[in-house]
């Protein structure tokens, strides 16, 4: 599935976004299907307004942005909760949990409607992330490192051409910050997907065949 | 875990009251429907509640000074017939005979007794309790009798008491029988058995043909073999018009009846009103029922925009949300309609006693509007719990 940009303007950085030249917004170019994109943004640039954009959680832009041919703007909530399932998934920078579920309840909640990854894969998973003592604790009480790294598992739990991450790494250590690549470059791998990392710093954690300033 | 994050537990008391509101409407639409098909049935159904007064009025010409002595003025022409015809509330008009021969009935044993007897006759589509073995045929010496249950109170309550006689029950007095003479000599002899007790007409009634073969054979003529009286049935004798027309000819009728008619007339407009009433305490409750339904989706906006951020379709949870509600719904409205049957049959036993007859279970304007309001419920309920989800 290919992503194309077509001239986007983010209403919101309208001001900001026609002052410089910007790799993503403005433009108009297209990204394949197994590319691993970089988007370097620092803080207040748009960073999370891109990844919101990209996912469909925003729609106050001008211009288009389409994942195979489709367009976002105007798209039908089931095709876009479709799209969502079986094409494109998200780690949210601010991760995104239920805070009234356990760390295990919040990963089931998401491996029961794609029903593509046992529970065994998904327990090992988050073994691999270091979450095993954390499995029955609620996403409340949870500290914001453990957070993430639910959330990293949570959105592997898909099939998926694209892999969207937003600061995925912000909240964690050093060790951890690898095993979670791992596990990540491991997965998308498996699904021959692509990935747009966006971050504030440039940073190696995947081999990226672009990188870009936004 | 959907469960747990769409419907929460906090409102198990707002659950409890948009239920019992919902519970209530229902229960009172079933209930007024009931009420208002139980009534007709008693009034225009098939069974035998002729006594509700109903439909069917007996008529005579008034006997005043000036006619009394002229037999033709107090009878039924033809153009009278077809003049009561034309009224618009006048659906039937049937002539009521009676014998202009000599009938002598005797009865022998402890009541014995012997009489002169008038009889009468009428179409048989106007007896309210017509008996099997009703009818007659040239030759038969088996005569059945139909008297008017008025005859039997006036009997039991009046004359055998002042007369120190036994007082005798509708099934006793079918056992008597009579001997009947007939004709002019009287050589015609009938064994006649009281076959059946007639709420509508106020007479002795036996079979036409009867009547017609001892009229022929032992009458005297066309004038006299006109009808005296006549049987209507009307739509609704309540009517301002019908009155005014029984009034403008100087008709005598059962005034009892037409003040039934007008009894049955309000208590038609108080059925009417509290099917209104019912129909707006259905809403009342339907509307609760939404606005709780709507009130437990905002209550769970920030779980319902996360699973849909997380790849949750508005129809999925659309679905998940119809499938708890709609069997709270259904449970409701089968508890109605079990309280409706439960009042159905405790209203047909209570009328038992008065000897009418009412179905054991609700008629089918209960069940179609049990129908109708369900589903009317179920698209009321699934379009708004799809559109609190999609306005998500």
């Amino acid at each position: 599935m290919q992503l194309s940009l077509q001239g986007v303007i983010p209403v919101p950085l309208r001001e900001k976004v026609e002052a410089y030249q910007s790799g993503m917004w403005k433009t108009t170019r297209s990204f394949n299907k197994g590319e691993y994109l970089f988007i370097q943004a620092p803080s207040g640039t748009g960073k999370t307004t891109l990844i919101h954009t990209l996912y469909g959680l925003r729609k106050d832009y001008e211009g288009n942005v389409m994942w195979g041919g489709q367009g976002l703007k105007n798209i039908d909530n089931e095709l876009l909760a479709k799209l969502r399932t079986k094409n494109i998934s998200v780690i949210f920078q601010d991760m995104r949990l239920f805070p009234e579920l356990t760390a295990w309840e919040n990963i089931e909640i998401k491996r029961r409607l794609t029903n593509t990854v046992s529970i065994e894969q998904a327990t090992m998973w988050l073994e691999r992330l270091g979450l095993k003592d954390k499995m029955n604790s609620l996403g409340s009480t949870m500290s914001y490192g453990e957070q993430q790294r639910v959330a990293i598992v949570r959105a592997l739990l898909q099939p998926f051409e694209w892999l969207l991450m937003d600061e995925p790494f912000s909240h964690l250590d050093i060790a951890n910050t690898q095993k979670a690549i791992d596990l990540i470059a491991e997965v998308v791998a498996q699904h021959n997907a692509g990935m747009i990392l966006a971050d504030l710093d440039e940073n190696n954690y995947f081999p990226y065949t672009q990188k870009i300033i936004l | 875990m959907l469960k747990a994050l769409l419907l929460r537990s906090k409102g198990k008391s707002r659950l409890w009251a948009a239920l019992v509101a919902l519970c209530v409407g229902t229960t009172l639409l079933l209930l007024s429907v009931m009420i208002w098909w139980n009534f007709r049935e008693l009034l225009f159904g098939k069974s035998q509640n002729d006594t509700l007064g109903s439909t069917f009025l007996v008529i005579g010409k008034r006997v005043t000074e000036q006619n009394m002595g002229n037999p033709t003025a107090t009878v039924f022409n033809q153009q009278d017939i077809d003049s009561l015809k034309q009224v618009p509330q006048v659906e039937e008009v049937g002539v009521l005979i009676s014998n202009h021969f000599r009938v002598y009935a005797a009865l022998s044993g402890k009541l014995g007794f012997a009489t002169d007897l008038f009889l009468e006759s009428v179409p048989d589509k106007f007896i309210d309790k017509k008996p099997a073995s009703w009818g007659w045929q040239p030759g038969s010496t088996d005569l059945p009798i139909i008297i008017s249950s008025q005859f039997l109170d006036l009997y039991n309550y009046g004359f055998a008491p002042s007369q120190g006689l036994p007082q005798l029950s509708e099934k006793s007095i079918q056992n008597i029988a009579l001997d009947l003479k007939v004709g002019g000599d009287a050589n015609e002899h009938y064994t006649a058995h009281i076959v059946g007790f007639s709420d509508r007409i106020s007479s002795v009634l036996v079979p036409e043909t009867f009547i017609k073969y001892g009229n022929e054979k032992y009458g005297k003529g066309t004038v006299e073999a006109a009808p005296s009286r006549l049987i209507i049935k009307a739509k609704d004798p309540s009517d301002t018009k019908f009155g005014a027309y029984i009034e403008r000819h100087d008709y005598t009728t059962n005034s009892q009846n037409l003040r039934w008619s007008k009894i049955r007339a309000i208590v038609e407009v108080v059925t009417s009103a509290t099917g209104v009433l019912a129909l707006l305490l259905m809403g009342i409750g339907t509307l609760v029922f939404i606005l709780f339904i709507e009130l437990t989706i905002a209550r769970a906006q920030n779980s319902l925009t996360l699973l849909q951020q997380i790849g949750y379709g508005p129809h999925y949870l659309s679905k998940f949300m119809v499938q708890r509600f709609m069997p709270l719904v259904l449970g409701t409205v089968i508890f109605s309609m079990a309280i409706t049957i439960i009042a159905q049959v405790v209203a047909a036993e209570a009328v038992k006693s008065q000897g009418l007859v009412l179905p054991l279970i609700p008629g089918w304007p209960v069940w179609a509007a049990l129908v109708i309001s369900t589903s009317i419920l179920a698209v009321l309920v699934t379009r708004s719990i799809s559109g609190a989800i999609r306005k998500d």
